[in-house]
């Protein structure tokens, strides 16, 4: 699964693996907004946020093409667009869509490439992001694989019974989809048992706690920099 | 539905992000105010349920096959808030780790999906207390206001689409919300067989705001739709009224039309103008943060 290599790759040690997140967050939304604001794409300027990212990938010591395969994600759908404004007689919008998507989808992927998700979320809440918010996205991911997993064996078993998923009855499938919720449902309050016997109060306890360095400033005017100069030349 | 960055002009993913990340943050305060610590892994767990969900496939005739998608069913499981809060976590959570959908465009997909999709569901299921036709209706309005949304936002922002194909996609949205309405009738109906009392039935106080809140999400859906159809009309109505003037000098502002005026290079005026916007987002979410904190603090 997607997720689990960018786990995988979050763990490195590297210069932007070390950084503050709220660095990193910040870093990542300066270039998202130069990128959404390249209107007209100025292609020589793509380029540039391009091998500028591509930099990036190496000097994090990430796998390249890895890396860029892995933001291809979002391809399938702008080429839809693509192939419409091509229809319409404006296949520069179409290229400019792909283009911005790309990259953009280059930069999410960076960003959570060098930073675990629990650093994501202490940079988020650093940024004053509702900590409510952050525990359930928490929770979410802990139990994402679980319940996936769950669901995956459920729907194999299922076509094992009835040959293939797609003659399931309807009834049926929703019948999988209440038993999966009942599951959830008891797991959940196992969870909180198990957390309240540990003394879970609310608040999540954090293993790491991350102090802003000068190193994370100049990391955040080493992206920045470059990329607002080229967002400036683009006109 | 899932909007990715590089699609939405910078007015409407400023304008989206300046209206959901508030919004999420009172809900946050608003759902954290109503429920016990326990809640939280509830919440969680609830969202992974729903991920976990997508997975089974349902058979929608001529050998296709449909997922739920389940902002509907969470409402009805969990009240709008709560609700509106585990889908902002599974919308987040699929634009960070599966690039489904961007980080600049999160505010639209949140405000379609969590926040206008919640609610325009909740609304029938408050006003038929939870029947199946009310279920039915929840997965139908949810699905088909965040999709009238998101494709009214393409729209607005330029992304080219001839006329057939708004026909084919309205077409397929009106299906797939057909699918969701069964889905979650479906869901729901086997969840309290297996629960009983699972599903969070509106209590009488709540009731008034949930409905104002749901019918003014469904009346801004079908007017975006209309506005970024003929986008002329609503300039040629206020020509009309004779309000040009007055509209533009109201709407003329250092960062009217998304430039920084006070800055003559265009590139550098629009960039600023997206930072500024971020900028306001933060300061008006830290805001509404504050504010709630000192009612909570006098209220105590």
């Amino acid at each position: 699964m997607r997720h689990a290599r960018l786990e995988l790759w979050s763990r490195g040690t590297s210069f932007a693996h070390r950084r503050h997140p709220a660095a990193k967050i910040t870093a990542a939304l300066i270039v998202l907004v130069s990128i959404a604001t390249l209107r007209p794409v100025h292609w020589r300027v793509a380029l540039a946020y391009f091998v500028f990212l591509t930099a990036m990938t190496a000097s994090a010591r990430l796998p390249i093409l890895r890396v860029h395969l892995a933001a291809t994600a979002v391809l399938p759908f702008a080429l839809v667009f693509a192939v419409l404004s091509l229809a319409a007689g404006t296949p520069e919008r179409g290229l400019a869509i792909i283009a911005r998507a790309w990259l953009s989808a280059l930069t999410t992927v960076l960003l959570m490439a060098t930073t675990t998700q629990p650093d994501l979320l202490a940079g988020l809440e650093s940024l004053h992001a509702p900590r409510f918010l952050l525990q359930v996205m928490q929770f979410l991911y802990r139990y994402l694989l679980v319940l996936v997993e769950e669901a995956g064996a459920m729907r194999d078993a299922a076509a094992s019974r009835a040959g293939t998923v797609g003659v399931l009855e309807f009834r049926r499938a929703a019948g999988a989809a209440g038993v999966l919720f009942g599951r959830a449902w008891t797991r959940a309050n196992a969870i909180h048992q198990a957390m309240a016997a540990r003394g879970f109060t609310g608040q999540i306890p954090r293993f790491r706690v991350f102090r802003f360095h000068p190193a994370d400033l100049a990391f955040l005017v080493a992206v920045a920099g470059p990329v607002v100069a080229l967002r400036f030349i683009a006109g | 539905m899932h909007i990715p960055d590089g699609y939405l002009s910078t007015p409407v993913w400023v304008a989206t992000d300046v209206v959901a990340a508030p919004t999420v943050f009172w809900l946050a305060r608003r759902a954290q105010s109503k429920f016990d610590h326990h809640r939280v892994p509830l919440m969680g767990v609830m969202g992974a349920f729903v991920f976990a969900a997508q997975m089974l496939n349902f058979p929608a005739g001529n050998g296709t096959s449909s997922h739920l998608v389940g902002g509907a069913l969470l409402g009805c499981l969990m009240g709008p808030a709560a609700a509106s809060i585990v889908m902002t976590a599974i919308l987040a959570t699929q634009a960070l780790l599966f690039q489904d959908g961007g980080l600049l465009a999160l505010g639209a997909n949140v405000f379609n999906m969590a926040i206008a999709g919640v609610f325009a569901g909740y609304l029938p299921f408050a006003l038929l207390k939870g029947s199946r036709t009310g279920l039915f209706l929840a997965g139908f309005c949810s699905l088909m206001t965040a999709a009238l949304l998101a494709l009214s936002e393409l729209l607005v922002s330029g992304v080219a689409m001839p006329p057939a194909m708004i026909t084919v996609s309205l077409a397929w949205f009106a299906v797939s919300a057909l699918i969701e309405g069964a889905l979650t009738m479906a869901v729901a109906t086997a969840l309290e067989r297996i629960q009983p009392g699972c599903l969070r039935r509106p209590q009488s106080g709540s009731r008034a705001w949930v409905v104002v809140a749901a019918a003014a999400t469904l009346l801004a859906s079908f007017g975006w739709l209309l506005a970024s159809a003929k986008p002329d009309g609503l300039q040629s109505l206020a020509l009309r009224a004779g309000l040009t003037g007055r509209v533009s000098s109201l709407l003329s502002s250092p960062l009217g039309e998304y430039q920084a005026s006070f800055i003559a290079n265009p590139a550098l005026s629009r960039t600023v103008a997206g930072m500024a916007g971020l900028v306001v987002i933060y300061v008006l979410c830290t805001a509404v943060s504050r504010a709630w904190a000192a009612t909570r603090r006098e209220g105590a």
